[in-house]
């Protein structure tokens, strides 16, 4: 009974990795044949000298990183504040982390173009909307993390503690919360980061040179530079969440106040 | 010389009072505990000398100054919670630099007072250590030098020992009021550990349902407690419903068995019904040639508490404990036993109410 139990959960654990690592091998592979005949990474080659490319990813790192940036500046005290002095407040604020989840980017992004684009509000063509419309979408995994970040450290007490010894609001919030929570701060950042260098819908309407228009544009021109560039973003998204697990491990056994 | 005066304090959260009159002056240099039951205000009186909450009414004031409305990191107050609050992203030393390094001290004088600061809680070797790499008691230590360490000018603990092991508890506590005497700082310590309070301080207030019940030294608290309430939450004691038949010369009766009170009952008339209370170390079982209160009693239960013998007696219907103390040679008598107890005059408290 129990032995059968075992063999059981082996094979489903192996039937969804196949399931997973099968379509992501065969599209290695297939990123490999692009000279005939033969192995080869001439699509990778052809893929870093393509200046499209090189634009729109570099583009879509450099936004990457303002959403995350943002993304803590806005929700870091936010979620602090919340969990600190408005507790009732709670279920509001996390059905409003949710709503990138319930109105579909197409919706967001039209309503985006509609109000941005007649005065007063004439920025539809500045990176800033672009940037604010990824943090919006990033909000869910970056509010949560931090959230959670917070739920593992007595916030009021450290909160409390620190005011008594005379540190003001930016010293408890950079130098007693904030390093608290940097591992939920970084794996939240890490999936901004994925967020957007696979977000299309909202590059492509507000018209910007990012990486997953130009993945979309390439599979219609090409065909072993898709699979070379879909692999390249997938270990990217790897070491992502690689960097997260490492900086969770270093120091991170986080003690919590008030633990033993 | 009064360091810290809360004078006509009341907290109200909507509609609800949980502090009101609360008056209260502290010496410098004095250890005063609250002590009272869960839910009646201790830590809310507290938090309003932190600064954390401001009072509905009243005024705090300390060396004269009003600091009622003042944020809590304009007071200079240091503050010990229950659950340490130790940073966790800063080792001892720098938990305890914390506060200098606010105050913009220099670094070698923030050296210097952590170091006497490690050496006053004697936790030298762990200065480099992570707070979750020390015990509990050793964590409340830190926190109290980290306190200490701003050279506060009034010092508060929230049930500072009641995530504590019961012996590291009586350990640290003796530690807690050996290194306030040492630095002289005005303490108060909230606990609702009646032997906690009466053995750390200079004066108790006790607390029942956000009112101060009673305000005096350990001594006066335990030997003379003004209201039932102090007098059933501070030791354990016998409380009886008794009718006073004499009040020119303290004559009670409980049951109709008469006794002697030491106390005032001038203002008291003949028949009027008072609650007495007797401590039970104050009963003894009488020897020959005694007068005053000698009751006829049967044993009705004998507990063996260690250093101390419980003995229930029933004098009448009412039950009472009495205790005495062990020793090899007692002679304890068997349940069921009839025996005579006697108590003076002066371990008959009459309650205020
Ligand atoms: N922020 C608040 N809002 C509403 N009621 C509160 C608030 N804080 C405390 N109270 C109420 O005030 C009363 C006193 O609370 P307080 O924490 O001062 O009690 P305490 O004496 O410290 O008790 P304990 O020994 O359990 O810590 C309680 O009934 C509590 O429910
Ligand atoms: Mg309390």
């Amino acid at each position: 009974m129990k032995r059968s139990g075992v063999v059981w959960s082996w094979f489903w654990m192996i039937l969804g990795i196949l399931y997973f690592f099968l379509p992501l091998v065969a599209t290695f592979l297939f990123s490999l044949r692009a000279k005939l005949g033969i192995l080869s990474f001439l699509a990778y080659q052809q893929l870093f000298t393509d200046d499209d490319f090189i634009k729109g990813f570099s583009f879509s790192v450099l936004w990457g990183v303002l959403t995350i940036i943002v993304g803590i500046l806005i929700f870091v005290p936010t979620a602090y504040w919340v969990r600190l002095r408005l507790p009732q407040f709670r279920t509001a604020v996390e059905f409003i982390t949710l709503l990138p989840f319930v109105v579909p980017a197409i919706v967001f992004v039209f309503g985006l173009v509609r109000t941005f684009s007649h005065p007063p509000f004439l920025i539809v063509d500045s990176p800033a909307l672009l940037v604010a419309g990824y943090t919006v979408l990033s909000m869910p995994y970056m509010y949560r993390a931090i959230d959670t970040g917070l739920r593992a450290i007595d916030v009021r007490t450290l909160t409390e503690a620190a005011q008594s010894l005379g540190a003001d609001w930016a010293t408890i919030l950079f130098r007693i919360i904030l390093p608290n929570i940097r591992v939920a701060i970084l794996s939240g950042a890490f999936l901004s980061f994925a967020i957007v260098m696979g977000e299309y819908i909202l590059a492509q309407y507000l018209a910007k040179p990012a990486f997953a228009p130009f993945l979309a544009f390439l599979i219609q021109q090409k065909a072993y530079e898709p699979a070379a560039a879909t692999v390249v973003s997938f270990a990217l998204t790897w070491a992502c969440m690689g960097i997260i697990n490492l900086f969770g491990r270093g120091r991170g056994q986080a003690p919590i106040a008030g633990g033993h | 010389m009064i360091h810290l005066t809360l004078s006509n304090i009341s907290k109200e959260y909507g509609s609800t009072t949980v502090v009101q009159d609360f008056n209260l002056e502290v010496e410098k240099g004095e250890f005063v505990s609250f002590l009272g039951p869960s839910g009646c205000g201790k830590t809310t009186t507290l938090r309003m000398v932190a600064g954390f909450e401001i009072p509905t009414t009243g005024t705090i004031t300390m060396d004269g100054l009003d600091i009622t409305k003042n944020a809590p990191n304009q007071r200079n107050v240091g503050m010990i919670f229950q659950a340490y609050a130790l940073f966790p992203n800063m080792t001892v030393a720098q938990n305890i630099g914390f506060g200098l390094q606010i105050r913009r001290e220099s670094k070698s004088v923030i050296k210097q007072r952590v170091e006497e600061m490690l050496a006053l809680i004697r936790l030298e070797q762990h200065a480099d250590k992570y707070p979750f790499q020390l015990s509990g008691g050793q964590q409340q230590r830190v926190a109290l030098a980290r306190a200490l360490a701003n050279q506060p000018q009034v010092l508060l603990l929230d049930e500072p020992l009641s995530a504590l092991d019961a012996k590291i508890r009586v350990q640290l506590r003796a530690e807690i009021r050996a290194i306030q005497r040492k630095t002289g700082i005005t303490a108060i310590f909230v606990t609702h550990d009646q032997e906690e309070a009466l053995s750390i301080s200079d004066r108790v207030v006790v607390m029942y349902e956000g009112k101060m019940e009673q305000v005096g030294t350990p001594f006066e608290i335990y030997n003379f407690p003004q209201t039932a309430f102090v007098a059933n939450f501070v030791g354990t004691l016998n409380t009886a419903a008794a009718e006073v038949t004499d009040p020119s010369k303290g004559l009670i009766s409980i049951d109709g068995i008469q006794i002697e009170s030491a106390e005032d009952l001038k203002d008291k008339q003949n028949g009027d019904k008072v609650n007495i209370a007797i401590r039970p170390e104050r009963f003894s079982f009488a020897s020959d040639g005694k007068k005053a209160n000698v009751m006829d009693c049967r044993i009705e239960n004998i507990t063996f508490l260690g250093s101390v013998v419980r003995i229930r007696v029933s004098i009448g219907d009412t039950k009472f404990n009495m205790d005495t103390f062990n020793n090899p040679f007692l002679e304890l008598p068997k349940i069921g036993d009839t025996s005579q107890v006697t108590c003076s005059r002066e371990a008959v408290l009459v309650l205020k109410n």
